[in-house]
């Protein structure tokens, strides 16, 4: 099964995510900030990163240029789960290489599970999450 | 023009030449007066100091040459689109903002208003009354900043309310008995509402600021229109009706726009149209082509608009007062937050009604989003 890095500052939604994607068989990894991502990275491949925008420290843009997804990680999947839809924040993380990106408050944990196995498959976005 | 009697008019011809020019002398915001050419005759001090040229420089200049109106994004503003321009074209007051340059360099935003002046029925001149708006687009932009952050903040507790109720209705923590399942759905419905809400408020002050971000990718219409219709099943059911979609063309229809909001234009119609109709009714969806564009239109055979308020569907916080009565829920946002969606697209809205019959609300999206060309001005019928 493949590898998941979440990274969401709020404790009580990185837990939910953790025990959403441990029950489908993923093994997961939890970072609270960008930083603590980077860092987390060194020990731990992952195959997808689920990835919050707005987060003390180091944010989930400045993460993706600091990780350089684009070029150096381009097999990684990025998906943003964000609550800012329609924001100019949401268009760049798509012009750093972010795979997807889905509504945090819209998204059911079955949908979260579902989206993940489409992304890891190579699947785009064909229709909204 | 009427002759004065001679009564009113006792002063000199110089007195009257000098009250003119201290009563233009004396306007609180910028005054700016030309010829009919657009050649400046006359500019008065706050002019002048808001422009940063000395009044020797500008007059006998050519206004739009020698005072540049650019856009937000700094691009000139072409001679046609001036207000000044307008103004002779239509021999009417126009009122418009946008942005000086300034003798230095740098760019205020202005409002504008220009009337030309007119003897004999024709232009002679016009005058142009502009100020300052920075300090009101400041606080335009900080009410912005403040809803758009509050309603960030206002999700994140609610992602985990939503999130932790899935997660026990799911069984992720142990089988719920169907009590316990029914109290979850109540709080996942209370949860989307809210959040619907916030959405919409989060929507409406990025479109009035201009933060909108549009990320255009292909996509199938009829898909989404037929997630909209699942997701808005439980509703339906609610009140039994059927929710019917026509998609005629078998290859579908593929646009280039934005599926985040084409989503939620197409559910704030599907949502209005399943709200607004009695028991048992019926909504239909129909997607077709319009020339190079998509048309998708939403029918119900509900309570139906008022006559008397069709001109005021797409403003805001409009309810008509028949469904005002019946469905206390609604904040009269869905409309005007759509039309101004659908701009954003480049797309147009519009719709027919007849009360106690039914409504049918049409749009039209072009198929592919052209980013660089403005949203249309504000439609009425097709």
């Amino acid at each position: 099964m493949a590898n998941i890095l979440i990274v969401e500052d709020d404790k009580d939604l990185n837990n939910a995510y953790r025990i959403i994607l441990e029950s489908a068989g993923y093994t997961v990894e939890s970072a609270f900030d960008g930083k603590e991502a980077l860092e987390a990275l060194k020990n731990f491949d992952p195959d997808l990163i689920l990835l919050d925008l707005l987060m003390p420290i180091m944010g989930g843009l400045e993460f993706l240029q600091n990780y350089d997804l684009k070029h150096a990680h381009p097999d990684v999947k990025v998906l943003i789960f964000t609550n800012m839809e329609n924001s100019p924040e949401v268009t760049e993380a798509y012009n750093l290489g972010a795979h997807r990106c889905i509504i945090k408050s819209w998204t059911a944990p079955h949908n979260l599970a579902r989206v993940i196995q489409d992304s890891l498959a190579g699947n785009k976005a064909t229709v909204t999450e | 023009m009427p002759k004065r009697p001679a009564t009113q008019s006792t002063l000199t011809l110089d007195e009257q030449i000098a009250q003119a020019e201290a009563v233009f002398t004396s306007i609180g915001d910028a005054a700016i007066a030309t010829d009919q050419f657009g050649k400046i005759t006359r500019v008065n001090p706050v002019a002048v100091e808001l422009l940063g040229f000395t009044e020797e420089e500008l007059v006998g200049e050519w206004y739009p040459r020698k005072v540049v109106a650019v856009t937000e994004h700094n691009i000139p503003i072409n001679l046609i689109d001036r207000p000044i321009t307008k103004a002779f074209l239509t021999g009417k007051s126009i009122a418009e903002k946008m942005y000086y340059r300034k003798h230095d360099g740098e760019n205020i935003p202005v409002s504008v208003n220009v009337s030309p002046i007119i003897m004999g029925a024709k232009p002679v001149g016009a005058i142009e009354v502009f100020r300052d708006i920075s300090f009101e687009e400041e606080v335009d932009r900080m009410k912005s900043e403040f809803i758009s952050l509050a309603s960030h903040q206002l999700r994140t507790p609610l992602s985990s309310i939503k999130t932790y109720s899935h997660m026990l209705l799911d069984g992720y923590m142990g089988e719920m008995t169907p009590a316990q399942k029914k109290s979850l759905r109540t709080i996942i419905g209370a949860s989307n509402r809210m959040n619907e809400l916030i959405s919409t408020l989060l929507n409406i002050t990025r479109i009035e600021s201009g933060r909108i971000a549009v990320t255009p990718k292909n996509l199938r219409v009829e898909r989404v229109a037929d997630e909209v219709i699942k997701e808005l099943a439980l509703l339906a059911a609610d009140r039994n009706i059927s929710v019917d979609l026509i998609a005629k063309n078998k290859q579908g229809y593929t646009v280039k726009t934005d599926t985040l909001i084409l989503k939620e234009i197409i559910t704030n119609l599907v949502s209005n149209a399943i709200k607004y109709t009695p028991v048992d009714g019926t909504v239909t969806i129909h997607i077709s082509t319009r020339g190079d564009k998509l048309q998708v239109s939403v029918s119900d055979t509900g309570w139906g608009i008022p006559q008397y308020a069709h001109d005021q569907v797409f403003t805001k916080f409009f309810r008509a007062s028949n469904v005002v009565k019946r469905e206390t829920a609604g904040t009269g946002l869905g409309l005007y937050l759509v039309k101004g969606l659908l701009e954003n697209l480049g797309g147009r809205i519009w719709f027919t009604s007849i009360e106690g019959k039914g409504t049918t609300f049409y749009f039209t999206l072009p198929k592919r989003f052209n980013p660089d060309r403005p949203a249309p001005k504000p439609a009425g019928g097709p």
